[in-house]
C-alpha cells in the first residue's frame, strides 16, 4: 500500500509482521498481543519498532511503553469505524507520542483531513491514489473551530489574536 | 410470486423500473416482470456501476401488475396525503 | 441573532466548494454509493422513496426574515414550492434533484446557512427553547450556549464518525420546552447559589426502539467548562460505545449497560485531562462576543395591554387564549404561528406562507421567526397592540389555527408517504384525527394535550413522550396503529406505556376518542389528559378501549 507522509509519497520502510512469522531484520511492525508477549525480546532489538493496534484496542495500557514505539499504526477497518480518532488524541495529547502515527485499514480521501487534525501523520492509502488528490484534500478546508492535535491556528485563537495552543506540547 | 426490479435514478432519484428493453423507466406499468431475479439484481447491479441508478431491488407485484406492499405502492404513485405531487399528478 | 463573522462564512463556502466536488466525483464514478453515502449525509442529502431529501439546519430553531425568505426561494426554484418543518428544528426540502445540491448549498450559504450534521453519525443540529430570549422563566439565552456548541460540534476531526447519531438539547428555563431529558445530552443551565451559570449535564436519554429518559452525569458545570465536558463526554462514547449493532450504538445503551455511575466516573476522568491541558477552556471574550448578538431587541416601552378588550372576534379571541404566550417584556407576546391547520399536514409550509410569516416577522417581530420542534413557527417579539393586524394577516393564508398545545396541534413524522424507513403512514392519521376533534370548543375542553405519530420505530414523531403516542406498525403488509400512553417530553419526562393490541388505520380515531371520553368522565378540576393518566394508571383506559374486543 502507499504511503503518504508529508504530503508525498514515501517508502514504508517497515515491514508488517504476521504474530506467527519469524521476525525479519530490520524494522517491523507487530500487534499489540505479540507485543505483549515478546515485550523483552523485541525492546532489546536494535531496529526501530512499530506497534499496530485495532480499532478496539486503546492504547491507554501501553503507559511508558509508549515511547518505545518509532510507529504506531491505528487500524480503520472500515471507514466508518471512529474510534482511532480518540485513540489518536489521547496518544497525542494525553500520552504525549510523538512518533510517527500512521493510519491503516480503509483510508479515503474524505477522512484525511480529519484523521491529519487528531495528529495522525502518515497514511496508507489505495493503490492508485495521485498526490494532488492528497494536497487538494487536504486544503479543503482552511477554517477550524475546535482545537485539535494539529498545529493550526483555530477561530478562537484568531478570533482572539492568540497564538495556537498545540495539543502534542 | 412475479416481480418488477426497481431503483431510484442516481441524478434526481426518481423512482425507476427495468424495462423489457434494458432501460430504467419511470411509470410501473412498463416494467418488466422478472423472471430471472438473480439475472435481473446482476442486471441492476450493473447499472449502478454505470451510475444510472443507485440501491436496485425486487418486490413482489399482484397478478395484474400492481405492486403488493403499501411502500412500493406509495413509490408508483406519490404521496397518498398529496396527490398533486409524484408520478400520480402526471 | 447570532451573524456569521469571516470565518464563519468561510468554512460554510469552502464547504459548498468541497461537496460539489463530491457530488462531480460520485457523478463521475470515481465514489460508489457506499463511499458517497455517509459524504452526503454529513451534508444532510438523503434517499427517501420518491426522490432525494436536503435537510437543512436551522441552528437552535432561529431564523431571520431573509434566510426564511431564501428557505421558500429554494422550494420554488428547486423543489416543488413548499417544505417540511420537522421536530428537531430543521427544515427539508422533498424533492431536490442531486446535481441542484451543490447550488441549493451556495444559495444558503448566502444567508449563513447550511445542511451540515444534519445526518450522519456525527454530532446532529444543536436544538434549543424555541421561546428563548423572550420567556419570562429563562435565567439566560439558551442560544448562546448553543451556538458555543454548534461552532465547537461543526466538522469535530475527533466526532463526525461516532458510533452513531448524536442529539443535544439545550435550555435555560425551568420549564423544558426543549425535551433536553430524551437528547442523547440534554443542558439545563440554571444559575447557582452565586449568581454564576451552572450546566447540568444529562446523558443517555433518547427515544428510538429503546426509550430512556437521560442521567444527571454531570452537575453544575462551569461556563469555561461546558466544552470541556462535552469533549469529554464524548470521547468516552467514541471509544466505549458500541459499534457491532445498530439498535445498540446510541449513548443512551452504553449508559444502561455499564450504568449511571460508572458513566459518571468515566467522563470525570477524562473530563480532569481535557481540562488540564486547558485548549478547550472558553474564554471570557468569546462568551461575551456570541452574548452580544443575543441582547434583547430594542423593546419599547410599553404598559401591558388589557387584552381582555382586545377580543374583537371569537376566532381571535380563542387564537389569543391558545397561541399568545406571556412575553418578559411588558407590552409584547410571544405568538406561536400553527402548521396544523385542521386536516392539513403538520409542519408543511408552503413558499407563499413562508414569504408571508418572513415579511410579518420583518415587520412586527424584530425580524425574528423561531421553528419549534412541536413543528410550528413562532414569532417571538410581538407588541401587543399588533396582534389583531397579525392575526388577520395569519389567518387569510391558514397560519391562525388556534390549537398550540391542543389535540390537533400534532406532531408527525413524514411517515411511509415519503420516508424509506418508516413501516407505515403516519400524516393521514395526523389528518384524520384532526378532523375528528376539529371543533375549537370540544379541543380546548380537552385541554393540553400532546399527541405524537410515527411511522416507525425510530420515533421521529416522539411518540415516546406523547401524551398520547401512536406507533404505525407493518402486519404483514398492512398498515396497523400502536397506541402508548403518559409519555412527556416536558420537565416532567417520562416514557409512555402501550395500551394494547394495535389497531387499524380506520380504527384509531374511534380508539383516541374512547380514550379521551374516558379521560373527561374521570378527570378532576384542572387536570390536563397526563395528569389524570398518571392519578389512574392505564388500567380505565385500557378497560375502556378494549372492553368490546
Amino acid at each position: 500500500m502507499p504511503l503518504i507522509k508529508d504530503n508525498a509519497f514515501v517508502e514504508n520502510t517497515f515491514a508488517h509482521v504476521a504474530d506467527e512469522e519469524t521476525l525479519p531484520e530490520g524494522a517491523i511492525v507487530v500487534s499489540l498481543k505479540r507485543f505483549q508477549a515478546e515485550r523483552e525480546m523485541l525492546l532489546a532489538r536494535n531496529t526501530p519498532l512499530g506497534l499496530r493496534l485495532t480499532s478496539d484496542q486503546s492504547p491507554e495500557a501501553l503507559g511508558p511503553d509508549v515511547y518505545h514505539f518509532a510507529v504506531i499504526e491505528l487500524e480503520f477497518p472500515k471507514f466508518k469505524d471512529g474510534r482511532g480518532y480518540s485513540w489518536a488524541r489521547q496518544l497525542r495529547q494525553r500520552m504525549g507520542y510523538k512518533g510517527e502515527l500512521r493510519a491503516v485499514g480503509e483510508v479515503l480521501r474524505d477522512q484525511w483531513l480529519f484523521m491529519h487534525r487528531v495528529g495522525i501523520d502518515a497514511f496508507e492509502v489505495r493503490p492508485g491514489t495521485r498526490i494532488e488528490d492528497f494536497r487538494a484534500a487536504m486544503a479543503e478546508q482552511t477554517v477550524f473551530y475546535q482545537p485539535a492535535s494539529d498545529r493550526v491556528r483555530n477561530v478562537l485563537d484568531l478570533r482572539h489574536s492568540r497564538p495556537a495552543r498545540i495539543a502534542a506540547e | 410470486m412475479p416481480q418488477v426490479l426497481t431503483a431510484n435514478r442516481l441524478s434526481d432519484g426518481e423512482v425507476v423500473y427495468l424495462a423489457p428493453d434494458g432501460t430504467w423507466v419511470e411509470g410501473i406499468d412498463a416494467a418488466q416482470v422478472v423472471n430471472d431475479a438473480d439475472a435481473a439484481l446482476a442486471t441492476g447491479q450493473q447499472a449502478e456501476r454505470d451510475r444510472k441508478i443507485v440501491h436496485a431491488y425486487l418486490f413482489d407485484i399482484t397478478p395484474n401488475h400492481r405492486p403488493m406492499k403499501m411502500r412500493e405502492i406509495i413509490r408508483a404513485a406519490g404521496p397518498t396525503v398529496r396527490t398533486d405531487l409524484g408520478k400520480q399528478a402526471r | 441573532m447570532y451573524r456569521y463573522d469571516e470565518f464563519d462564512q468561510k468554512l460554510v463556502d469552502e464547504r459548498v466548494a468541497q461537496f460539489r466536488g463530491q457530488v462531480a466525483r460520485r457523478l463521475s464514478g470515481e465514489l460508489n454509493e457506499e463511499e458517497f453515502k455517509p459524504l452526503r449525509l454529513m451534508n444532510g442529502l438523503y434517499l427517501q422513496l420518491h426522490a432525494y431529501m436536503l435537510r437543512v439546519a436551522i441552528p437552535y430553531g432561529t431564523l431571520s426574515s431573509r434566510q426564511l425568505k431564501m428557505l421558500a426561494h429554494i422550494a420554488r426554484k428547486y423543489d416543488k414550492d413548499y417544505a417540511h418543518f420537522t421536530t428537531r428544528q430543521n427544515l427539508q426540502y422533498n424533492w431536490p434533484k442531486l446535481a441542484d445540491v451543490p447550488d441549493i448549498l451556495a444559495d444558503l450559504a448566502t444567508v449563513e446557512m447550511h445542511a451540515i450534521q444534519t445526518s450522519g453519525n456525527c454530532i446532529r443540529n444543536v436544538t434549543s427553547d424555541h421561546f428563548a430570549g423572550a420567556a419570562a422563566d429563562e435565567v439566560d439565552d439558551p442560544r448562546i450556549w448553543s451556538e458555543i456548541i454548534r461552532q465547537w460540534s461543526t466538522f469535530h476531526p475527533e466526532f463526525s464518525y461516532l458510533p452513531r447519531k448524536f442529539k443535544i438539547a439545550v435550555t435555560a428555563a425551568p420549564k423544558d420546552r426543549a425535551a433536553i431529558k430524551v437528547h442523547d445530552i440534554g443542558i439545563i443551565i440554571r444559575r447557582d447559589p452565586s449568581g454564576a451559570l451552572a450546566f447540568d449535564v444529562y446523558v443517555g436519554g433518547g427515544q428510538g426502539r429503546t426509550p430512556l429518559i437521560g442521567h444527571l452525569i454531570g452537575e453544575g458545570i462551569a461556563a469555561a467548562d461546558l466544552l470541556a465536558y462535552l469533549e469529554a463526554t464524548m470521547r468516552v462514547y467514541n471509544q466505549y460505545g458500541r459499534r457491532d449493532n445498530l439498535y445498540k450504538s446510541r449513548i443512551k445503551i452504553l449508559v444502561h449497560q455499564i450504568g449511571a455511575d460508572e458513566m459518571r466516573r468515566q467522563v470525570a476522568a477524562e473530563f480532569a485531562e481535557v481540562k488540564q491541558h486547558g485548549a478547550l477552556a472558553l474564554p471570557q471574550a468569546e462568551i461575551d462576543r456570541i452574548n452580544a448578538y443575543f441582547l434583547d431587541p430594542a423593546f419599547e416601552k410599553l404598559a401591558e395591554e388589557d387584552l381582555t378588550a382586545q377580543r374583537k372576534t371569537k376566532a381571535f379571541a380563542a387564537w389569543l387564549d391558545t397561541n399568545v404566550a406571556k412575553h418578559k417584556a411588558a407590552g409584547y407576546a410571544i405568538v406561536t404561528v400553527s402548521l396544523k391547520p385542521i386536516g392539513g399536514i403538520p409542519g408543511d409550509a408552503n413558499a407563499d406562507q413562508m414569504d408571508l410569516v418572513a415579511d410579518l416577522a420583518q415587520r412586527l417581530s424584530f425580524d425574528e421567526i423561531r421553528v419549534s420542534h412541536e413543528q410550528n413557527l413562532v414569532l417571538a417579539h410581538v407588541r401587543q397592540r399588533d396582534l389583531f393586524g397579525l392575526w388577520q394577516a395569519l389567518d387569510k393564508a391558514n397560519l391562525a389555527t388556534a390549537n398550540y398545545a391542543l389535540i390537533t396541534d400534532i406532531i408527525a413524522c413524514p411517515g411511509l408517504d415519503y420516508c424509506d424507513l418508516a413501516n407505515a403512514r403516519s400524516i393521514n392519521i395526523a389528518q384524520a384525527l384532526s378532523q375528528r376533534f376539529a371543533d375549537l370548543d370540544r379541543q380546548r375542553n380537552i385541554g393540553e394535550l400532546k399527541l405524537k405519530i410515527s411511522g416507525c420505530i425510530n420515533a421521529c414523531g416522539h411518540h415516546h413522550v406523547g401524551h398520547i403516542g401512536i406507533l404505525g406498525v407493518d402486519k404483514k403488509g398492512v398498515e396497523y396503529y400502536q397506541i402508548s400512553l403518559g409519555g412527556s417530553g416536558a420537565e416532567d419526562a417520562s416514557v409512555g406505556e402501550i395500551l394494547g393490541p394495535a389497531f387499524g388505520e380506520a380504527d384509531v380515531p374511534d380508539a383516541i376518542e374512547k380514550l379521551i371520553d374516558t379521560y373527561l368522565a374521570a378527570r378532576q378540576p384542572g387536570e390536563r389528559f397526563l395528569d389524570t393518566y398518571r392519578r389512574l394508571g392505564i388500567q380505565p383506559f385500557r378497560e375502556k378501549l378494549y372492553a368490546a374486543h
